[in-house]
């Protein structure tokens, strides 16, 4: 899907993937994709964010402030455990005391990461990223920008959408906005 | 509950969905541990054989797995 991509949204995926790499994470989920819309200079998707008073550390602060979410589910795995009466907290426990804190969750197995250096879309950025084709669609664009980019995640789930909500950001406004900005792009 | 009770009621589940996901969450701590333990062997200077005998496991399998990891 991404042969219709600009070559900036193609450098938000790009930049969204060496993020989640940098932080260890084992997919690229919406929250990085956001981070990425950020670091690419001078595009639409920030221009509409600028609509709505977001800016870029406002972000990064809502990003940072939410509980990392357990890349390996290890909630879930804790529960499936403790149905064997392994006691994970326990094990980790013991094992932090003979290793030190986060012995047991260090990033696992790098090379798995490295290799092609690919690391797939959670399941909400993959959804977002096909919402932002819908929405280019609807507005009869050939293109996927940035800013069907933001729209999508507005209009999807996941940490993106949560932070730009909460922020103010809606999806209606968000989509007039960008046509108002491409009218004017055109114009001039 | 006791842990015995426990394992009794997790091993007499008939619901798949329970004890797969806890067959695969037993894995991937053993997944962990391993991992954790090889390094704390090499780093305590333990040969890849060594390592091998003690997961009962061929030297080239234990190699090929961690020494990218693993220095």
């Amino acid at each position: 899907m991404f042969e219709r991509f600009t070559e900036k949204a193609r450098t938000v995926v790009v930049l969204a993937q060496q993020d989640a790499r940098e932080r260890g994470d084992s997919a690229i989920d919406t929250g990085h994709v956001l981070r990425a819309l950020f670091a690419v200079p001078d595009n639409l998707a920030v221009l509409v964010l600028e609509g709505f008073s977001v800016r870029q550390a406002d972000v990064e602060a809502d990003l940072a402030a939410r509980p990392a979410t357990a890349p390996d589910g290890s909630a879930a795995d804790a529960d499936a455990l403790a149905a064997l009466g392994i006691d994970l907290d326990e094990v980790r426990r013991r094992v932090e005391e003979a290793f030190g804190p986060g012995a047991l969750d260090r990033p696992r197995s790098p090379k798995r990461r490295w290799i092609g250096g690919h690391i797939p879309f959670a399941k909400e950025a993959k959804k977002a990223l096909e919402l932002s084709l819908r929405e280019a669609l609807r507005m009869r664009h050939n293109y996927i920008g940035t800013e069907h980019m933001l729209l999508g995640m507005v209009h999807g789930e996941g940490v993106a959408h949560d932070v730009l909500v909460a922020r103010g950001v809606q999806l209606d406004v968000a989509r007039v906005i960008v046509e108002e900005l491409l009218r004017g792009r055109r114009a001039g | 509950m006791s842990e015995a009770t426990d394992v009794a009621a997790a091993a007499s589940s008939r619901d798949p969905a329970v004890g797969l996901a806890a067959v695969a969450a037993l894995r991937r701590l053993a997944e962990s541990l391993e991992e954790l333990q090889v390094a704390n062997a090499r780093a305590q200077g333990w040969s890849w054989q060594q390592i091998a005998d003690s997961l009962a496991v061929s030297r080239q399998a234990v190699h090929k797995k961690y020494r990218r990891i693993v220095s």
